[in-house]
């Protein structure tokens, strides 16, 4: 392990030991609810991240193995009262399995294309749901209410259980993602996201590595769709395989910072409390100005600071180096 | 000295006009949450709702002793020593997720002891679970999903009738059309997008056909479409390969929409479209379609054409139109009515304790005379017994009401005319 990686992990500890006192802070429930959605999010941004940050292959259709996942614990506990636990497994085993099949015909595209595929992917997930009598079609599934504990993932006399349940979910997806990030496959998935040729020319197989990009990063994603099933205890497929939550996720981890394990985190800390007290704030007003708002904030950051928060940091961290950044310190 | 009395007597009234404030401040207040979409796809509907539950709050804390409902001759509750009645609006924005945790949040937060809500079914469904287990009286005013007052909720209620009584509703008009005017009616479709609404309002059709059978309908189509659909042209030509006589239609304003302008280009005649409640009842549909609006039909719980025989229906409208721009129309009145029979209970138990109110809820028949039925009565699945609506048929540009007969405002057209005779 290098200074550098140390150096991370060390940051992301003090970090993650300072989230878990947060949700102790306060007994609002509002603020719970938006911490176990910074959590989630957060997460999905790792798993996105591996995909896309990593590979470079821009996934927009993340909300199918949300859904796949959701559906999972859902219909797991709905159908046969199996524990969530292992809705969760059979979920994440499943969009592991539809990643694979459908993103290895899509890894010969490039660029757009392969974002149009992966919507369209999104799409056909999406209808299928809609219509498949078995799970509910369009009317949902309502998850019974069972007796609270870790066995059912249901919780229902505090939210707190699952604010660590999601920050336990947060933990594993950023230490994933750190792990692959500085891992040789990480090193590997760079090469092909700077040039695929180049990549292959020194021996490096990109097919087999995106691939396996692409599975960790719907496998990931899937399990956060089963703990948002748990803590919703409601699900319909307009809820988890809409573009709205490809989109946030894609929004997020850009706004943070593309290919950083900190980018989800900065993304998720700014977009989720963001939206949800702007909507708490003016959305009664029924104008939209929450919106508005959350838009102009997306368009400033766009114009602005392409490379995210993570990229504003930096910039900063190299002016007031002497211009010398970590990164390259490390390097040298 | 002069200057001293008129010091004395400007701190005094100071002083009073402090205390009279303070008063003021310290008026109770009872807060009931009211959660609809106000922004996304359905906002437009969402906001009139809002204007609605607007004019339920001026008449519970003004004087109006010209309007003849609860509370209305009062100012406040009285039997909360006049405490003022706030209802706190959150936006779900059409989505389930936030639905629940909006209910959190006024639960947790503001204190409502009450919420009323959401309009679209799915996300009725988490808002009242979360009522639920808050132990908290949640009244839906016009979300229509059977399944709603089936999960066997205490502290659930609902006011409009739900899919499977509109079901009944519409078969029964049927028989009435075929016995009274010899309409010949057999051959029925149900027309549905895919969500809640959709699915649920297609399977009560399923449920019913098998009841109506003997009196000689049968079930010829069943016509699913997106929810984001954006051309009907397969779905109008395959209900006009199925030669129906009438049509059930489970669908929004802008589905309707795009039907009724199919139906004419295709030139579908059914005899009789039958609509749930949803987008036809959104005064819209004659603005969007003109005269291509006239001899649809569909369960309402008011039309303006009532007005006239219904004042105090009247007296509600002449508070909201100014702020709507359009008349009130059936969802909008329903959740007019959740806002005031909440506020009814919350008055009727002298307390705000959910207990109380839930016994109040349970027991009471609520006088709602701005229905065509009168009142307002919750059964043990919290279904309200006293179904709220009429049938309605647009004919030049109004909408009439045609059955039942004791508030018929005008004769129903029994067959469509040919579209180009129009």
């Amino acid at each position: 392990m290098n200074q550098r990686s140390r150096h991370e992990w060390r940051s992301l500890a003090i970090v993650i030991g300072l989230l878990a006192v947060l949700p102790l802070l306060t007994k609002n429930v509002n603020v719970h609810h938006v911490i176990v959605m910074f959590f989630i999010y957060a997460s999905l941004g790792e798993a996105w991240n591996m995909i896309t940050g990593l590979a470079g292959q821009t996934s927009f259709g993340h909300a199918s193995f949300f859904g796949i996942g959701a559906y999972a614990a859902a219909v797991a506990f709905y159908r046969f009262g199996a524990s969530p636990w292992i809705g969760m497994v059979i979920g994440a085993l499943a969009a592991a399995a539809v990643g694979a099949i459908v993103s290895y015909p899509m890894f010969r595209l490039r660029g757009h294309y392969f974002a149009v595929a992966t919507l369209a992917v999104s799409e056909i997930v999406f209808q299928l749901f809609v219509s498949w009598r078995w799970v509910e079609g369009a009317t949902g599934i309502s998850v019974p209410v069972a007796r609270e504990g870790l066995w059912t993932l249901q919780f229902h006399s505090s939210k707190l259980p699952y604010c660590y349940l999601a920050l336990a979910g947060f933990v594993a997806a950023a230490a994933a993602f750190h792990w692959l990030a500085n891992s040789r496959i990480g090193f590997y998935l760079r090469a092909i996201k700077d040039s695929e040729e180049a990549a292959m020319a020194i021996g490096i197989n990109p097919a087999k590595y995106k691939l396996l990009a692409m599975v960790s990063s719907a496998s990931l994603t899937a399990i956060f769709g089963s703990i948002y099933t748990q803590y919703i205890l409601y699900i319909d497929p307009f809820m988890v395989f809409s573009m709205h939550v490809s989109i946030k996720i894609v929004l997020l981890t850009v706004l943070g910072g593309l290919g950083s394990v900190w980018g989800p985190v900065f993304g998720a800390a700014v977009l989720i409390p963001l939206s949800e007290y702007t909507r708490v704030l003016f959305g009664g007003t029924g104008r939209g100005i929450d919106l508005i708002l959350f838009g102009v904030l997306i368009v400033m950051v766009a114009c602005f600071q392409p490379q995210g928060i993570v990229g504003i940091l930096r910039s900063r961290g190299r002016s007031g180096k002497g211009g010398q950044t970590r990164d390259a310190k490390a390097a040298a | 000295m002069r200057r001293s009395v008129l010091a004395l007597v400007v701190s005094f009234t100071l002083v009073g006009l402090m205390f009279i404030g303070n008063v003021a401040l310290a008026q109770p207040v009872v807060k009931i949450g009211a959660i609809f979409p106000l922004t996304g796809a359905s906002a437009a509907t969402g906001v009139k709702l809002k204007y609605a539950v607007e004019v339920a709050e001026e008449i519970i804390n003004g004087l109006h002793p010209d309007i003849d409902v609860p509370l209305a001759r009062t100012s406040g509750l009285p039997k909360l020593s006049g405490a003022r009645v706030q209802f706190v609006f959150a936006d779900h924005q059409g989505n389930p997720e936030i639905a629940k945790s909006e209910a959190e949040r006024l639960i947790q937060n503001e204190k409502v002891v009450a919420l009323i809500g959401c309009y679209q079914s799915s996300a009725t469904k988490p808002a009242s679970a979360v009522a639920e287990r808050y132990g908290v009286p949640f009244i839906a005013g016009s979300s229509s999903s059977a399944a709603l007052t089936e999960r066997g909720l205490k502290w659930f209620m609902r006011i409009a009738p739900n899919d499977d009584m509109e079901t009944k509703f519409f078969f029964d008009y049927l028989k009435f059309l075929n016995q009274n005017y010899n309409a010949g009616i057999k051959r029925v479709g149900v027309v549905f997008i895919d969500n809640e609404y959709g699915v649920h309002a297609a399977e009560m059709v399923d449920k019913w056909i098998e009841t109506y059978k003997k009196d000689g309908f049968e079930l010829a189509a069943r016509i699913k479409y997106p929810t984001t659909v954006s051309n009907v042209d397969t779905e109008v030509q395959r209900v006009k390969a199925a030669r129906l006589d009438a049509i059930f239609h489970a669908s929004y304003i802008a589905d309707i929409t795009q039907f009724v302008k199919g139906y004419r280009a295709y030139d579908v005649t059914p005899k009789a479209v039958l609509n749930y409640c949803g987008g036809f009842q959104d005064p819209k549909f004659l603005e969007n379609l003109g005269r291509d609006a006239n001899y649809f039909s569909g369960s309402n719980a008011i039309a303006s054409s009532l007005f006239a025989k219904m004042e105090v229906a009247k007296r509600i409208n002449d508070l909201y139109k100014p702020k709507a721009g359009v008349d009130i129309d059936g969802p909008t009145i329903e959740d007019f009515s959740s806002a005031l029979v909440m506020a009814d209970a919350i008055n009727e138990a002298g307390s705000t304790d959910p207990a109380r109110v839930l016994e109040v809820l349970k027991t009471k028949t609520f006088y709602a005379p701005y229905f065509v039925s009168g009142k307002v009565k919750f059964d043990d699945k919290g279904q309200n017994e006293y179904s709220a609506s009429v049938m309605v048929q647009v004919l030049n540009g109004v909408y009439e009401a045609v059955w039942p007969v004791e508030f018929k405002t005008a004769e129903p057209v029994p067959a469509f005319p040919p579209w180009r005779s129009r």
